[in-house]
């Protein structure tokens, strides 16, 4: 299986990822090609066919939940002049899919928690969370964060901060965690860390092109390894 | 450095104070008082719901006047003497602010990357009880009324200090540079959305 090429000088992933303007479109962003690109760079690996995966509904959560979701999950990990985002990386779609499977004991706590979220930013800055700012979307998450946003009929099932710290740690996980998971679309949360990507064996000289930030990532979910199969029956 | 001493904090007579015993770690030798006020809010009365978690969350307006000859700097802490384990919980850490200010703007920035209001260039947050450098309103638990010290700290020398001290590291750093000390101490009890203490 052929690593991704990485993209040419002077097109930024960033610029790409602004121009497809949304996490499903970014999954389908075209691998530039130039002279060295072989027909093995083309092969598509698993992961690539998961990312490029029709972006339909959610299916644990209703529009209007998927909404106040997707809203919280772009302030966690907002694109912006860093690179793209956390809806750029596929968090929102990796999420629900955990929600029907790993954290399916979650689902619960996002509706409730969403709910209190919305209800919470009506109560204290008298509009629904998709309709303020960004910062006072900040502002609100900074409250959920600290465990101040408990006033009067706001309804957070325990404190608002564990309901922040789950949906931070998910938006973590889709967008740093393993392609395999329907997060990190394209590569992209590794590549915003710059993270080297995962290897059966280091050489010496890779070992020495790392420690001079030379060395080439690999763009692989570890489950395109032989070592790694997900989920296959004996 | 040297010797900290506890004594009382003077402020305004106002009786529901006197069950808050609001101590200051500062030299003993010629602490001057000055007055600590707010267009918006003052010394045992309530303060409005957009200072805290129930409204905006924006820091509250200060002003004070009277501040000792010799004020380089400024620094402010807002603690709440009744909460934290142990007490005070801080709710805003705020220094390096000229000795030529006379108060602070409403609605701090608190995003460290956002500069600060023009008079005010230098000057930098300390991280407050939950770690963040900003101010976080107060959100007392249940109906309980609790009070808010605003401790303002006049300093005789330009420390500019590193942004993120918390409330400790930043009473050891301006120790034996307080030349004076003022102090707001307003009310909070969290407040349905319809309140009427609303900052327009």
């Amino acid at each position: 299986m052929a690593e991704k090429p990485r993209e040419e000088k002077g097109i930024s992933r960033r610029d790409m990822l602004k121009t497809a303007g949304a996490a499903g479109a970014a999954a389908l962003i075209p691998v530039p090609l130039d002279a060295s690109t072989t027909v093995g760079a083309l092969e598509k690996t698993s992961t690539e066919l998961l990312a490029a995966a029709p972006a339909g509904p959610l299916m644990n959560l209703t529009a209007h939940e998927t909404e106040i979701l997707s809203a919280m999950v772009d302030r966690l990990i907002p694109s912006d002049e860093m690179g793209p985002g956390a809806l750029d990386a596929g968090a929102l779609r990796y999420i629900d899919r955990a929600l029907s499977e790993a954290e399916s004991d979650a689902a619960e706590a996002y509706r409730n928690g969403l709910t209190a979220l919305d209800r919470y930013s009506e109560y204290s800055r008298g509009k629904p969370f998709t309709e303020l700012g960004d910062k006072e979307q900040d502002s609100v998450l900074i409250d959920l964060q600290t465990g101040s946003a408990t006033g009067a009929g706001v309804g957070f099932v325990g404190s608002s901060g564990a309901f922040f710290n789950m949906v931070k740690s998910h938006t973590w996980q889709g967008v740093f965690g393993d392609p395999q998971y329907g997060g990190n679309v394209n590569f992209t949360g590794w590549d915003l860390i710059n993270y080297p990507g995962v290897r059966m064996r280091v050489s010496r000289e890779e070992q020495r092109r790392l420690e001079e930030d030379q060395l080439e990532p690999v763009r692989r979910s570890a489950y395109d390894f032989e070592q790694f199969q997900a989920g296959e029956e004996d | 450095m040297s010797q900290l001493t506890q004594i009382p904090v003077r402020v305004a007579g106002i009786g529901i104070l006197a069950t808050c015993i609001v101590t200051a770690e500062i030299d003993a030798q010629s602490p001057t008082t000055f007055i600590v006020e707010s267009p918006t809010m003052t010394t045992g009365e309530m303060m409005p719901r957009d200072y805290s978690p129930d409204g905006r969350n924006m820091s509250p307006p200060l002003r004070w006047r009277g501040l000792p000859e010799g004020t380089r700097q400024i620094a402010v802490i807002c603690q709440d003497h009744g909460a934290g384990n142990p007490p005070p919980w801080v709710h805003w850490i705020i220094y390096n602010i000229s000795g030529t200010a006379d108060g602070l703007p409403t609605g701090l920035p608190f995003d460290s990357s956002e500069p600060m209001p023009r008079g005010l260039e230098g000057a930098v947050h300390g991280n407050n009880g939950w770690g963040l450098p900003m101010y976080r309103g107060p959100a007392p638990p249940g109906n309980s009324l609790h009070h808010y010290d605003f401790a303002v700290f006049a300093l005789d020398e330009e420390l500019n200090l590193p942004p993120g001290l918390d409330r400790e590291e930043l009473l050891e750093a301006i120790d034996g540079h307080v030349i004076g000390r003022g102090d707001m101490v307003p009310i909070y009890r969290r407040q349905r959305a319809d309140s009427v203490s609303t900052v327009n």
